[in-house]
């Protein structure tokens, strides 16, 4: 079985570090969600594994080998970067038959890829002609071209409609359960929870979490609840004795942070508290991706008095 | 990897982008128009030289044979391709080595057949004017002229690789051919003769004077070449891609 394993790897340009001693492991038969904001280093990581960048330290192998020692290597790793990269007087079968031929990769398989990813019926157009979606799909087609164990996407589901999102779900559901290693990156969590079992997160090139998407979720996504009352004094003070802070809210609304519906509600009903509202307000993921990675990001907006 | 294989791809990409085949179109159409051309302008120039006369298409048409290096070369630096290219292959100097291989041999071939059918052409028009060309002058400046596109194209090729541009290479190029080169190409300095067209335009001549020959000429353009196409790949495996 073949995985990518990443070892201290590190990577500057012009010394501003981009990918700072990044160690992790992509493992077959699951798809990895490879999360991080603009400028985390992903793509740039992705770039080292296929030797297309040199490292300043470490090393990125791929079932222990470095890429460039591969032999044939599209028949090992599949990779999309950027979606761009067809020449746009070129037509799509061509383009793939070029790639194909530098790894002795039949045609037959070209015309296999490109049914596969919807595009045989527009196979012999030009690409300059394509929407961003198609050229995403060919992207896809090219990199699934030598049936290879290891797959991996930069930003996959750029520009795809809602059912070519869904096709690429499935898809890479697929891929994983055939047993292949799928490394997928996004910048947005809530749609790599929806096809990942794994989340591998960067921030500003370093590793911020390596772990399950189940346990992010449970380790990361807090609780909080919502109660609207008539008697906000009471219900400060009956909160603080039992260890919770109440934060008030410009519509009167109060929540608390960190506190389960059971135990507010028990509280708040020993003490006679004239309830309006009591709901559950569980952070999203995303907000939970946010928290761990807000101190990361490198491009943020000012923040916006309301 | 193998080596076929990449020469295949390689070769797959350059039929496969239109605007590369029309170049040696334009590369084929140009060398025997111009020759064509000056074959039945007057002759009375004591200068007059009858095998450059024949042959002086090569003048515009080098400047097709070095946009066809340029553009197969350039094609590569835009958005992602040369990533593309190489994560296929790579080893690059073997990539690079095909890719040469692959601007070669169709410039060498479509440049032989344009020096013929302009030779013949500008004979026909020239008339006596070039009856004094022997065989053997006719046979070196044939052979001499499609070396001397395919070693235009391949310096192109070089030059392109190493500035990581098409648009960058001609502007460079195309003022250096046809201004640099005639205006101080003509005052026949020591130096001006090793330019590398300058120098590998002698092939090209009935009669010649100064340090090179025809063939040493040719060889000084071979040094041109093969100097840009060391820069190119030295460039082009030391970057990031």
């Amino acid at each position: 079985m073949t995985s990518i394993d990443v070892r201290d790897l590190t990577k500057e340009f012009g010394g501003r570090r981009a990918v700072d001693r990044l160690t992790f492991r992509v493992h077959p038969g699951r798809v990895t969600g490879f999360l991080g904001p603009n400028g985390a280093g992903k793509s740039t990581t992705m770039r080292l594994v296929l030797g297309l960048d040199r490292p300043t330290a470490g090393s990125a192998t791929i079932g222990g080998r470095p890429y460039p020692a591969l032999r044939e290597p599209l028949r090992h790793v599949g990779a999309l970067l950027d979606a761009q990269a067809a020449h746009g007087s070129r037509t799509a079968r061509d383009h793939l038959r070029v790639l194909a031929a530098s790894n002795r990769i039949p045609d037959r398989r070209v015309d296999e890829v490109l049914q596969e990813t919807g595009l045989a019926s527009v196979a012999r157009r030009r690409v300059r002609t394509y929407s961003l979606g198609m050229r995403q799909r060919l992207g896809i087609a090219a990199a699934l071209l030598g049936d290879p164990e290891v797959v991996m996407l930069d930003e996959p589901s750029n520009g795809l409609d809602p059912e070519g999102i869904v096709w690429i779900r499935t898809l890479l559901r697929r891929l994983a359960g055939e047993g292949r290693t799928v490394l997928v990156s996004s910048h947005l969590m809530n749609e790599t929870a929806s096809f990942a079992d794994h989340l591998v997160v960067l921030g500003r090139g370093r590793l911020l979490a390596d772990t399950p998407v189940r346990d992010f979720i449970h380790a990361r996504v807090r609780p909080r609840v919502r109660i609207r009352t008539t008697d906000p004094v009471a219900l400060t003070s009956v909160l603080a004795r039992h260890g919770h802070d109440a934060q008030e809210h410009a519509d009167g609304h109060w929540t608390v942070d960190g506190a389960r519906l059971d135990d507010i509600g028990r509280v708040a009903c020993a003490a006679g508290l004239p309830l309006l509202e009591l709901a559950a307000e569980e952070g999203t993921l995303e907000q939970a991706y946010f928290d761990l990675t807000g101190a990361e990001t490198e491009f943020t907006a000012q923040h916006q008095e309301a | 990897m193998e080596r076929t294989p990449v020469l295949r791809s390689e070769w797959l990409k350059i039929r496969t982008l239109r605007s590369l085949p029309g170049a040696l179109l334009a590369l084929f159409a140009a060398t025997v128009a111009f020759s064509a051309l000056a074959g039945v302008s007057e002759a009375s120039d004591p200068g007059f030289d009858p095998l450059f006369a024949s042959l002086s298409g090569v003048i515009p048409g080098q400047i097709a044979a070095v946009s066809f290096g340029a553009m197969a070369v350039s094609s590569e630096f835009h958005q992602g391709a040369l990533r593309l290219s190489l994560a296929a292959v790579p080893r690059r100097g073997r990539w690079f080595a095909a890719k040469a291989a692959v601007i070669a041999a169709p410039a060498l071939l479509v440049g032989l057949g344009a020096a013929l059918a302009a030779l013949l052409a500008a004979r026909a028009g020239l008339g006596r004017a070039a009856g004094g060309l022997s065989t053997g002058e006719q046979v070196r400046g044939v052979v001499g002229c499609g070396l001397y596109l395919m070693l235009m194209a391949l310096f192109a090729a070089g030059i392109a690789a190493l500035l990581r541009s098409g648009v960058a290479t001609l502007s460079l190029l195309v003022p250096f051919i046809l201004v640099v080169s005639f205006v101080i190409g003509d005052a026949t300095g020591t130096l001006a003769d090793f330019l590398p067209d300058k120098a590998g335009q002698l092939v090209l001549r009935e009669t010649y004077d100064g340090t090179l020959g025809p063939w040493s000429g040719l060889a000084v353009t071979a040094l041109w070449t093969a100097a840009a196409l060391l820069a190119g790949a030295w460039r082009l495996c030391r970057r990031d891609a």
